[in-house]
């Protein structure tokens, strides 16, 4: 066991990439060439993304009412969020929620993703592989909406079935716990099929040598997986949990179409709570604040995903 | 690797000027295209009107009105786009945007839900002045036919703001062959609370099936249960003025009597005794088992249900005859009803109309065409196939209705003309935090059981929103 | 694939070679491993699909049927009346033109800012590279409503609104797609641009020649996950398109609920059904290069 570890860190030192600081010969064109690559995507996000984000930041310094020019305010639409009792457990609500869907998505895509790649007919691994990614390809509103059907207390198939096997019908959407998880299970269905797209391309990557070296050495294929496959997949475990985890905050359609937030406010996301805040209650300011404080949680959250890789993701 | 050879031009160079001849070519493509949407209604040569339905009626009407407008203004070009949404949140948020960039209509369709809002903000102009212009024409051809109860439904601060062209009451639909089924004699005009329950309590003794079915929302939810229990979540009271209009269109008609301003939404009134039995009746039902947990959806779940024949009874209003029909139920399949009786008998109602925007530069163009919205014959291409209530009484013919049934369709307007005491759901200018709220504090209130105890939380919240 | 050569390349060197005898683990935990790994795939594949099947075959019969329970997983007697009443009462070809001319723009476009900037954040020193891409990933954070409006305002202003161009425009740059190129070319061994710098090619030439060739998989990759995307779009179509000539698919899907919610369900589904098609035909047909190309970006 000892000898496999030891033979991937030295080999993952060895396999370091070569110096960067080498001199190239045509160093001085370099910097000007980076910023034209970079030049269009720079303009579109500036003037389509970074603009409207800074103009939303400004806005939430004021208020507005969208039909009556702004009117600044300084930090009155911050003082009132930190009041807001239904706005922070929307945070409490999105963060718990995105919790349990990155964790979900992650857990389901590698698991299945580790089958698959075991399988040895090509055949088989291609008929999971469009099982598992077709539910990404529909809209959210569409499986919002054909799921609330499915999930309905009386007459949906879910419970149907379950009550073949004894269970007596859940309260799918008309609980508060039912329907966080609802939503929870519908999001995780759908973007399990990304993860796990993810997972068994990284699995497909990992080199046969490590792996062969650790059979020989009588390694059960459960460790090889967790002391070498994992390991050498975490900087795609990293990636998928970064997106997972800044989709999963921003979460609105799932909701919004199925429970409109409902029952009370049990599935109320940030999302929706400054929608209904800024356009239906014409607060433009307000939800502009709200927004700037999910921007600021997101970062947050990232951040402490890419330290806590520190400690746990392999590079090579 | 081989050695690249240098190109004659940098590449780099050709990839820059392709990059800036197609990004100014996607710009130079876009305006052509964009060209005309890009103006306001105010200052292009446009009349432009947003309406809340299905675009193929708005592009009908658009050609059908667009010679009228053309004989008032050969230079004017009449648009109209219609914002489809399952509420009327989408299309405030739609219709929002358009007013933050500087495009808003000319003419907007607006419910009883966005009434109070417009006005107050004034979006929208009073017609007054345009209506008592034309009075000697509209007295006959559209007062005469209008119930004044839609158009009072219209009014704010004494002004008339919209003409009111369709409306829903919140009657009662039920199921002909589960009430045959069941043992059921369809309802009379006058029955009561306690032979609806009755009819529900048979009707759910058949396996598999729901007496009573409801979905969360405003209109038509356990609020009907509320106004026959003479109770509401507001206080209600009238604005002074309106007599300019009473007296000039409906002069000497009893119908018209008390009527004033336009309805004054007071103080919440949410944990009134009244407004709490009406909510605790509903949890009493789904304990007895005679209605399920209600849907948070908008009532397209409820429109399945009762068209696959699970459930005996629902609250629905003239929109069901075509919304029924186009979920497949055969005619004589459903029939309606009044409301049953509690305290009173009194129902609620939701209208829908036209109204002039504010910072429109063709309004006396928009006031004309506003006239031919609500002209009869525009009525069936605005909305074909029943899917609302004609706001004309003279569109309600069993014709019309031969097609998709009810049987009973004089039930719609009758409760207009046969109960003075219908009023409009409340609807002050804090609508959308309202509806927000009781949508919240009914799942709630369901969901816990104890009705007082969130009705006590929409109390302060309502009270939150209308400071 | 994403194999990394180096890795293999030192592996072959350093591991050394083993001589003890593989020892065949004893096979009855293999087997039950094998049999509950292929049970839980099915169960997942039967989840998976389940509820696209409901979807499938309740558009295929009446609305009054959309709740019989148990279901009819394959309809007896499919009636493709809903499908017609979908062409019926919307004008789906338009739509559908229009959602390819905006989607087929929007993947184009988007391919080569991505591509050209992903490079560069991986390979290129400039100042401040680390901070810009800090930036770009930032943006990702913003939820799309509340920029809807300054987006709106900018889309007037250049004189777009109401057409295909401003949802295609506004599109152009996308962070998330810069992020997945730049994780794919940190993945390429950088030895091969130096030997041709060394050589004397100019900066340009190394990308266009030596590595936009290998990024085949990852714009294949950011082509079908921008075009299931994009395809679907509901939000920015609604606020930027007025006329309904202009519509995308998804907006005018909408107009089948109904006023109100008083449309069919059937043809509400069939809708559905309808819109998912062309994403599904060409996952089908690009699968290889898709998951080759789903991966680029995820290590490092």
């Amino acid at each position: 066991m000892s000898t496999v570890t030891g033979a991937a860190t030295v080999t993952a030192k060895a396999a370091a990439s070569p110096p960067r600081r080498r001199q190239h010969p045509t160093k001085q064109g370099e910097g000007r060439f980076g910023f034209m690559m970079i030049g269009l995507a720079v303009l579109f996000v500036a003037v389509f993304t970074a603009i409207p984000i800074v103009a939303s930041f400004l806005l939430s310094f004021s208020s507005w009412d969208v039909i009556s020019p702004p009117e600044f305010v300084g930090l009155k639409n911050y003082q009132e969020l930190l009041a807001d009792g239904p706005v922070l457990k929307s945070f409490g609500v999105t963060i718990g929620m995105a919790l349990a869907i990155v964790v979900l998505q992650l857990l389901v895509g590698l698991v299945l993703a580790v089958l698959v790649n075991q399988r040895k007919m090509i055949w088989l691994r291609t008929i999971f592989r469009t099982a598992f990614y077709l539910p990404l390809l529909a809209s959210t509103a569409a499986v919002s909406i054909f799921m609330g059907y499915l999930f309905d207390y009386q007459f949906g198939v879910v419970n149907y079935y379950l009550g073949l096997v004894g269970i007596p019908a859940v309260p799918w959407l008309n609980s508060p716990f039912g329907a966080a998880t609802t939503i929870v299970l519908i999001t995780v269905w759908q973007q399990a099929g990304f993860t796990f797209v993810l997972f068994v391309a990284a699995l497909m990557a990992v080199p046969t040598d490590v792996l062969e070296a650790s059979q020989i050495d009588g390694a059960s294929s459960l460790s090889s997986l967790l002391r070498i496959k994992i390991p050498l997949i975490s900087p795609t475990i990293l990636f998928a949990a970064v997106v997972a985890m800044i989709n999963a905050m921003q979460l609105f359609d799932q909701p919004y179409i199925m429970t409109k937030g409902g029952p009370g406010t049990a599935t109320t996301t940030v999302t929706i709570a400054m929608y209904q805040k800024g356009f239906q209650n014409l607060e433009f300011g307000y939800g502009s604040a709200i927004a700037i404080g999910l921007l600021v949680i997101i970062l947050a959250i990232t951040g402490l995903q890419f330290l806590a890789a520190r400690k746990v993701v392999f590079y090579q | 690797m081989t050695h690249p050879q240098p190109a004659l031009f940098g590449r780099r160079t050709l990839l820059k000027g392709a990059a800036g001849l197609g990004l100014a070519g996607l710009l130079g493509a876009a305006t052509a295209c964009g060209g005309d949407g890009s103006g306001g209604g105010s200052s292009s040569k446009t009349l432009k009107m947003l309406y809340f339905g299905e675009q193929s009626a708005a592009t009908e009407l658009q050609n059908r009105l667009q010679p009228a407008i053309t004989k008032l203004d050969p230079t004017i070009k009449f648009e109209i786009a219609a914002i489809n949404g399952t509420d009327w949140n989408d299309f405030l948020a739609k219709v929002l945007t358009q007013v933050a960039a500087g495009t808003p209509p000319d003419i907007i369709s607006v419910a009883t839900e966005g009434l109070q809002l417009m006005a107050q903000k004034e979006l929208a102009v009073p017609l007054d002045d345009y209506v008592t212009k034309d009075m000697a024409d509209l007295k006959e051809s559209y007062f005469a036919d209008v119930h004044p109860a839609l158009v009072e439904s219209m009014m704010y601060e004494g002004h008339l703001w919209e003409l009111p062209d369709s409306f829903n009451a919140g009657n009662m639909f039920y199921n002909t062959g589960l009430f045959e089924k069941a043992g059921v004699d369809a309802p009379a005009e006058g029955w009561t609370i306690d032979d609806f329950e009755n009819a529900a309590s048979k009707v759910a003794n058949i396996k598999g099936i729901n007496g009573f079915g409801w979905v969360v929302r405003l209109w038509g939810s356990w609020t009907s249960f509320m106004y026959a229990n003479n109770a509401n979540l507001l206080e209600e009271g009238k604005y002074d003025g309106g007599d300019w209009l009473w007296n000039s269109a409906y002069a000497g008609d009893p119908a018209a009597a008390g009527r004033k301003g336009g309805w004054k939404w007071g103080a919440p009134t949410a944990n009134s005794p009244g407004t709490v039995e009406a909510l605790d009746y509903m949890i009493q039902l789904n304990k007895k088992g005679l209605s399920p947990k209600p849907d948070v959806g908008g009532g397209g779940t409820l429109q399945g249900l009762f068209a696959s024949n699970r459930l005996g009874m629902a609250i629905g209003g003239g929109f069901w005859a075509g919304g029924l029909t186009n979920a497949g139920m055969k005619k004589g399949s459903f029939d309606v009803q009044l409301f049953p009786k509690w305290q009173s008998q009194r129902h609620l109602f939701g209208a829908g109309g036209y109204a002039i925007f504010k910072s429109s530069q063709k309004k006396d163009l928009a006031w004309e065409t506003l006239k031919q919205l609500v002209k009869p014959e525009t009525f069936d291409i605005v909305f074909p196939g029943n899917v609302t209530t004609p706001g004309r009484k003279s569109l309600m013919t069993a014709e019309r209705y031969a097609k998709t049934g009810p049987k009973n369709w004089s039930v719609f307007y009758d409760t207009l003309t046969k109960h003075p005491d219908t009023m409009p759901i409340p609807a002050p200018p804090y609508y959308n935090a309202m509806a927000t709220a009781l949508n919240q504090r009914t799942t709630q209130a369901m969901s816990s059981g104890d009705a007082k105890a969130a009705l006590d939380g929409l109390q302060s919240d309502l009270e939150k929103a209308a400071s | 694939m994403s194999t990394n050569t180096d890795i293999n390349t030192a592996l072959s060197v350093t591991t050394p070679p083993q001589v003890r005898t593989p020892v065949h683990r004893a096979s009855a935990v293999g087997q039950i491993g094998r049999i509950v790994g292929i049970a839980v795939l099915v169960l997942g594949a039967i989840t998976a699909l389940g509820p696209l099947l409901w979807t499938v075959s309740t558009s295929l019969r009446t609305p009054a049927e959309a709740f019989t329970n148990p279901p009819q997983w394959i309809p007896l007697h499919p009636d493709f009346s809903n499908y017609s009443a979908v062409f019926d009462q919307i004008p789906i070809g338009r739509f559908f033109i229009n959602s390819v001319i905006v989607t087929v723009l929007i993947v184009v476009g988007q391919t080569v800012t991505c591509t050209l900037s992903g490079y560069a954040f991986a390979m290129v020193e400039f100042p401040g590279r680390n901070a810009i891409f800090a930036v770009f990933l930032a943006t990702m954070m913003v939820p799309l409503q509340t920029i809807i409006i300054p987006v709106f305002v900018i889309i007037r202003y250049l004189g777009l609104s109401n057409s295909l161009m401003s949802l295609v425009v506004s599109a152009l740059g996308s962070a998330f797609g810069t992020f997945l190129m730049r994780q794919y070319f940190m993945q390429l061994p950088r030895e091969l641009g130096e030997a041709a710098r060394i050589d004397g090619a100019g900066h340009f030439q190394v990308f266009f020649s030596v590595y936009a060739k290998m990024a085949g998989p990852a714009i294949a990759t950011l082509a079908i996950l921008n075009f299931s995307a994009f395809w679907a779009e509901f939000y920015r179509p609604l606020i930027f398109l007025q006329t309904q000539d202009n519509f995308t698919l998804p907006l005018g899907l909408v107009a089948l609920q109904g006023n109100l919610g008083t449309g069919s369900i059937s043809i509400v589904l069939a809708g559905v059904v309808l819109a998912m098609l062309p994403s599904v035909i060409l996952f089908i047909v690009a699968q290889r290069y898709f998951i080759a190309g789903v991966t680029a970006g995820s290590s490092r």
